[in-house]
């Protein structure tokens, strides 16, 4: 492996910071005091969800990139036991956990 | 359209569980989440805050174990501890720092390794588009702080409870602080420690995120256009590969791609939301 400057890792760590930074604070920093159109509040107001779906269904069906067919998933059935907890609950760290623990038994089983 | 704060009646504000009172009583129930909702409107800054701190927690449980695969990484290709700690601190870019570490170790210049991991992060610009109306009375500093520590768990989190009427810029700011401090503190213990930490997934913790994904729609599903809306991105999440083999899209754009294309669609569907 090569050997990575000093300067090179500064700059990587510097870079980063700033652009990470500007990429998330620019949209807030614009756009919030400012009244936006309703069509655009209203295509706002279905992202959070889209981004849910989109972002479980990644995670549990294609982890790492990977597709994992959901019958023998254990991420598949602890994520549909999480989100039952969850209805139930209303409780964020208690489906969590349960969530944890049930994927870490049904790996035991059929991972 | 968004729902608008949710407003306890007043006779019911004051009335806090009484402590004996049986807790599988539904009225108990009510109560108890009045009591909530009176804490997060009409709480003193601190405990707002701290009510942030809570709501945050099982984020911290999901950014430690992959913080400490970060530092255990980012040693192995030469940064030093506090490099790593450093790094973490100031990026909180789970993807984007890993995918920095192996296009560093692969021998990409430093500008070829910033350039990638702010394309990575882009999806940032959407997620602070869709804070942005909910952050009009935000100074600037909480703005600016809320902005530093935006990433898809605290966006989620803090969209859910924006949801149920009760988020604030203090309890935001504390479920940021309890991301970051997960992030860090993980990336230090395996920067730290990368000698002699195992393999962390053994204990599960890889599933903390998607547990909380998961938790997360229940929480953000509204009504049944919703859960149509969210199945649609999540049918589009899997179909990407395939597009991507037509249309160049890279994987880290899979997750943006679908929810623009799904949420662009219920725009257009739902005209009366």
């Amino acid at each position: 492996m090569p050997e990575i400057s000093q300067t090179t890792i500064w700059t990587v760590i510097i870079g980063m910071a700033v652009t990470n930074f500007v990429i998330r604070a620019t949209p807030i920093a614009v756009l919030s005091r400012r009244t936006l159109p309703a069509p655009v509040l209203r295509w706002l107001s279905f992202v959070p969800i889209s981004v849910m779906g989109a972002l479980v269904t990644s995670e549990v069906l294609r982890p790492g990139g990977q597709w994992q067919p959901p019958l023998t998933n254990p991420g598949f059935y602890a994520a549909i036991l999480t989100a039952l907890v969850f209805r139930y609950t209303r409780s964020f760290l208690g489906a969590t956990l349960v969530g944890i623990v049930s994927y870490v038994a049904l790996r035991a089983v059929i991972g | 359209m968004y729902r608008p704060i949710l407003l306890v009646p007043q006779e019911t504000r004051h009335s806090a569980t009484l402590a004996g009172v049986p807790e599988t009583d539904s009225t108990s129930h009510s109560r108890a989440a009045d009591a909530e909702a009176d804490l997060a409107l009409h709480g003193s800054a601190p405990q707002r805050f701290n009510r942030g701190l809570k709501l945050g927690f099982p984020i911290l449980l999901g950014y430690m174990p992959v913080g400490m695969a970060f530092g255990v990484l980012a040693r192995t290709i030469g940064f030093s501890v506090f490099e790593a700690v450093f790094c973490s601190a100031t990026a909180i870019a789970g993807a984007g720092q890993f995918i920095a570490l192996s296009l560093l170790g692969s021998g990409a210049t430093a500008f070829t390794t910033i350039v990638a991991t702010a394309v990575v992060n882009l999806r940032y610009l959407l997620f602070s588009t869709t804070m942005s109306p909910y952050l009009h009375d935000a100074s600037r500093p909480q703005q600016a702080w809320l902005a530093f520590t935006l990433t898809d768990e605290t966006f989620a989190v803090n969209i859910a409870d924006r949801r149920e009427g009760l988020s604030t810029a203090a309890s935001m700011a504390g479920v940021g602080a309890v991301a970051w401090t997960g992030w860090v503190l993980g990336t230090a213990i395996g920067a730290a420690g990368a000698g002699w930490i195992g393999d962390p997934s053994r204990w599960g913790v890889e599933f903390a995120m998607p547990a909380m994904f998961s938790a997360l729609f229940v929480a953000l599903a509204e009504d049944r256009k919703h859960v149509a809306v969210g199945a649609l991105a999540g049918a589009l999440v899997l179909l990407m590969p395939l597009l991507a083999q037509v249309v160049p899209i890279p994987q880290g754009w899979f997750v943006v791609v679908a929810s623009l294309v799904a949420s662009a669609a219920a725009t257009a569907v739902f005209r009366d939301a």
